[in-house]
């Protein structure tokens, strides 16, 4: 049985952490600007002063510290936020991946949701984990206690790569299942049928929901450096397999691979739907970061 | 297709490499678990067969890449398209010494077996539509086949039986035969290959500087055949072999001894000791003798037997074998009579011993009677005065001999005509006494009479001149192969101080010998189914010595069972010559049955040859004794045929002076049929096809890179 810690390393949070007022601040940025709470009231809770650095907004300042002290403090305060994030994990066969880096696009899609939920519970976001592969497997509700994480993780642990992909049916399904509007995150390799699943996402959208979809690839998908005779065989599929020269192929591969992206990527674009392109051989982090300051810019 | 440098085929099998590479790249296969298996599914539905055909495409110029390039090192000579009507076709005219040194046993088969077998190859290897004609070159040279043939398979099936049994080979009427059989030729293409063991007796002369003219001529012809000398070996240097075998009559009597010289000679330089030589009659071993022969020298021996049966008897001898043993043995056969019955029409009786015109002759044939010996003459002759011949003298006689008669008159003269007619013999002496304008009007009546040529005068020398002497060259008179030999008898020794001169006329007369002068001394015609001889000079002393020479008594002796032997053939015939029977009354369409050595018997037609009947066999083609007989009768007649001793002395000629011929003549010397191959392609320079190989190699090259980068970028 595979452990929590292998999902989220010391050294996984430890960026994270220091991720959280960048996060914080992005995240506020979009749910209050962009959401219109459901929620009134929406309360605030002093949690600590700390100095102000270079970047910090002014109107943050507390001003009365300044003139106390004539010294620039930053007030930081616990927030409830209105935001309920579904994180949906694709944990179909082709995401069983492990490519010649070593690293496998489950895990690694793993890594991504947990550090994500993380980085959301200790926003106390609400945050729920459905994983999915032709249907949905298993789904954790929404919470936002901090015990609430260890629920996500375990179900994220349990949870190994399998069946066939039916991203737009799991996405169908579950507008009908979440009532509440929210954020949704995508973690997928959408190896699916496009049409479908634009269906499913325009569905969602016009519920209200938020996506945020991270598109995971290894690197050997993106530039197919095989040079040897070989057999691959589906990960989705026992039987399937097909037997080839990856040279002859490459660059026809290379094009279709390019049009599928830009098919996918344009596809999203018209629901407003950013779309995230990760590969496994970047830190989870970086990729965080990447995805935040896209946000922040918009 | 065949290739100058075969050896580098070998790197061909490099096209091993890259299906080696091929199929170990598909046997080592990558399991790769894969999971954007529809994108893959994409790119394959819509290239999948044209990358197929693509990859074995390129597999296959990869493999043919080593395979042409090996090809085009190994300098192919394109043969195929010389198969192809019109391409590279050659006429060959092969010009095979069959000369009976060809035979002669060696470790790589006898010159003739390699001959064969080089035959046999140069066919093969000829471009379909090429013709080939033979000529076997020994003894008279004449063709295989009757013309050239293309059926090129069928070559060296009608060589099949050939045997090197015949004669010297006659180099000049070898190439003239050749040149008969290429004037005939259709292909541009020509060749001439000589092939022969160049044995000196055959070409010594021709290496010393004689010319051959025939060769010659052939060069001058347009196109220009390619002249190729083939030196075929053998290993043998020790011989033995049976020079001669003569005869001291060819005719005897019962019971009369027969002569037999027979010369063995060494013609290596061993020392050949205390060999086994026997007589044979008939077959049958009669006595042996132990001769010892010098290194490179000659023993001559003397042997008699006396046949006691009347018929026709081979007489043999046969040496104890060396290596080559079918020049050991040498035949002749001796016609034994009861009698032969001679009449003597004197035309000048002399009053004392030896003073008449024929009295020399008629002693000269029965010495044995005339000087009352025990021993039996063959030749009972009877003599009469040329005014008291009547027809009935003629009756029971086989020769009648003229001796100085002035003429015949009336039924006399018709009578002998008739009786020559018939088959009788007739020998004709001049004499001081004759009518020349009787002979030239009745007696030769202008090529109709009996006599064989008109006289034209006398011809003489002065008392103070030299007399005029015989003329000593090589004779081929059957009657007179026996003075060859200088133990026959010294004919040279005799005088002639007048004699009568011809004028000769037709292919029938012969000349049997002449005087140095040129004036031919006896003549021969056939008159009818029987022959005529002419003498030119006196039976006595008058005119010449030649009846007081000892010589006289065999010369006369045989002639005169020369024409009593009428188509009784001679006493051995060599290789090469036919079988040949004078009929004496027949029709034209008589069946003859020739039995061979072998025991072979085969048809033999008559046919009707000037006024004659004749049969005459094919060139016999091996040695031994023959023997003819009509279809339905018992009686056969025999024939000796022996091998040419010319042929036993087997000294090949130095290579370099065979190489001095053949670059006299334009020709290249070869000794083996790999340097012939090599030759010959050398000569076909032209269709050398490594550039046709390499244009494509650089093609292929291209196309490789081309179809390479294409699959890569597609």
């Amino acid at each position: 049985m595979a452990q929590i810690s292998d999902i989220l390393h010391a050294e996984d949070i430890t960026p994270l952490q220091h991720l959280q007022l960048f996060a914080r601040t992005v995240m506020e940025g979009f749910t209050t600007g962009q959401h219109a709470s459901p929620h009134k009231g929406f309360s605030v809770e002093f949690r600590q002063h700390r100095p102000y650095v270079q970047g910090d907004e002014i109107r943050r300042l507390d001003w009365k510290i300044f003139g106390r002290s004539d010294r620039f403090y930053i007030r930081e305060y616990d927030e409830e936020t209105n935001l309920r994030a579904t994180i949906v994990l694709d944990a179909s066969g082709s995401m069983g991946y492990t490519g010649q880096g070593g690293i496998n696009k489950f895990d690694y899609a793993r890594k991504l949701a947990a550090s994500l939920a993380y980085l959301l519970m200790s926003q106390q976001d609400a945050v729920g984990l459905v994983t999915f592969d032709t249907k949905i497997r298993d789904i954790v509700p929404n919470r936002t206690r901090i015990t609430h994480l260890h629920h996500l993780l375990e179900c994220m642990v349990k949870t190994e790569p399998g069946q066939e992909t039916s991203l737009s049916g799991v996405l169908e399904s579950l507008a009908g299942r979440l009532k509440r509007r929210g954020l949704i995150i995508l973690i997928s390799d959408f190896f699916d049928d496009a049409n479908a699943l634009m269906r499913a996402v325009g569905i969602l959208r016009r519920k209200g929901h938020e996506l945020l979809v991270f598109q995971l690839w290894d690197r050997d998908e993106l530039e197919f450096p095989f040079s040897r005779w070989s057999r691959f065989e589906n990960l989705e599929q026992d039987e399937d397999h097909l037997m080839l020269d990856p040279v002859v192929i490459r660059q026809s591969y290379l094009k279709v691979l390019a049009e599928f992206r830009q098919t996918l990527k344009t596809n999203m674009l018209k629901s407003e739907v950013d779309v995230v392109e990760m590969t496994t051989d970047q830190p989870h982090a970086i990729a965080l970061k990447e995805y935040l300051a896209l946000r922040m810019r918009r | 297709m065949t290739f100058l440098n075969s050896i580098l085929l070998a790197g061909a099998a490099a096209f091993l490499i890259p299906l080696i590479i091929h199929l170990l790249n598909r046997r080592r296969i990558a399991v790769v678990r894969w999971g954007a298996m529809h994108l893959l599914q994409e790119v394959i539905k819509q290239k999948k067969r044209r990358v197929r055909v693509e990859q074995w495409l390129l597999l296959l110029m990869r493999i043919l890449l080593p395979i042409i390039l090996a090809m085009c090192l190994a300098r192919p000579v394109l043969t195929a398209l010389r198969s192809l009507p019109g391409f590279g076709k050659t006429s060959l005219v092969v010009i095979l010494d069959d000369s009976f040194s060809m035979r002669a046993p060696s470790s790589g088969g006898s010159p003739m077996d390699q001959a064969k077998a080089a035959i046999q190859r140069m066919t093969e290897e000829l471009p379909r539509g090429s013709d080939v004609q033979i000529v076997l070159a020994g003894g008279s040279p004449r063709t295989l086949m009757e013309q050239s043939s293309i059926a090129l398979d069928l070559v060296p099936k009608a060589l099949g039986d050939t045997q090197a049994l015949a004669g010297p080979m006659s180099a000049n009427d070898a190439f003239q035969a050749a040149a008969a059989a290429l004037s005939k030729a259709t292909n541009g293409a020509r060749e001439i290959v000589v092939m022969s063991d160049f044995q000196q007796a055959d070409w010594k002369a021709f290496a010393e500087g004689a010319s051959l003219p025939a060769l010659e001529s052939v060069l001058k012809q347009e196109p220009k055949p390619a002249i190729t000398f083939y030196r075929l070996d053998n290993d043998i240097t020790e011989n033995l072999s049976i020079a001669s075998l003569e005869l001291s009559a060819l005719v005897a009597a019962e019971g009369q001894p027969v002569g037999a010289r027979v010369r063995v000679k060494n013609h290596g330089k061993r020392l050949w000791q205390d060999v086994a030589l026997y007589l044979e009659a008939d077959g049958t071993r009669l006595r042996t003798t132990r001769i010892t022969v010098p290194a490179e020298g000659e023993v001559t021996l003397s042997l008699t037997h006396a046949f006691d049966k009347v018929g026709d008897h081979a007489l043999g001898v046969r040496l104890e074998g060396d290596s080559l043993t079918e020049d050991n043995a040498a035949q002749a056969i001796v016609h034994v009579r009861h009698q032969i019955n001679a009449l003597i029409i004197d035309g000048h009786p002399g009053n004392e011993p030896l003073s008449g015109a024929a009295d020399f002759i008629e002693l000269a044939l029965s010495p044995n009677m005339a000087t009352a010996a025990d021993s039996k003459d063959l030749v009972i002759t009877t003599k009469v005065d040329e005014r008291r011949f009547r027809d009935e003298d003629l009756r029971g006689k086989e020769v009648v001999i003229l001796a100085d008669v002035e003429r015949l008159q009336g039924k006399r003269f018709t009578d002998i005509e008739k009786f020559v007619k018939e088959g009788g013999g007739l020998l004709v002496i001049a004499g001081p006494d004759i009518d020349q304008s009787w002979y030239n009007r009745d007696f030769y009546r202008n090529g109709q009479g009996v006599y064989p040529a008109a006289i034209k005068g006398l011809g003489s020398v002065g008392p103070a001149d030299n007399p005029a002497r015989i003329l000593m060259q090589r004779f081929t008179h059957p009657a007179m192969t026996y003075f060859n030999d200088a133990r026959g008898g010294r004919l040279q020794d005799a005088e002639f101080r007048t004699w009568i001169t011809w004028e000769m006329k037709g292919d029938e007369v012969k000349t049997l010998f002449s005087l140095d002068r040129g004036a031919p001394v006896f003549i021969e015609k056939p008159f009818g189914r029987g022959r005529v001889i002419a003498g030119a000079t006196s039976a006595n002393s008058e005119w010449t010595n030649l009846p007081l020479q000892m010589v006289f008594v065999p010369l006369i002796q045989r002639l005169v069972s020369h024409l009593a032997t009428q188509g009784a053939g001679e006493a051995a015939l060599l290789v090469g010559q036919p079988v040949r029977v004078g009929l004496k009354d027949g029709k034209g369409d008589e069946v003859f049955e020739l039995t061979d050595p072998t025991g072979k018997t085969t048809e033999v037609k008559a046919r009707k040859e000037n006024n004659g009947v004749v049969v005459e066999s094919a060139p016999t083609r091996e040695p031994g004794l023959y023997e003819m007989k009509a279809k339905d009768s018992s009686e056969a007649q025999r024939f000796a045929i022996n091998l040419n001793p010319a042929e036993s002395d087997l000294k090949p000629l130095a290579e370099s002076e065979v190489e001095k011929i053949a670059t006299r003549h334009e020709g290249m010397l070869v000794r083996s049929f790999d340097a012939y191959q090599r030759l010959d392609r050398s000569r076909r320079h032209g269709t050398e096809m490594w550039q046709a190989f390499l244009i494509a190699l650089l093609v292929l090259l291209f196309g490789e890179v081309l179809l390479a980068q294409r699959i890569a970028r597609a």
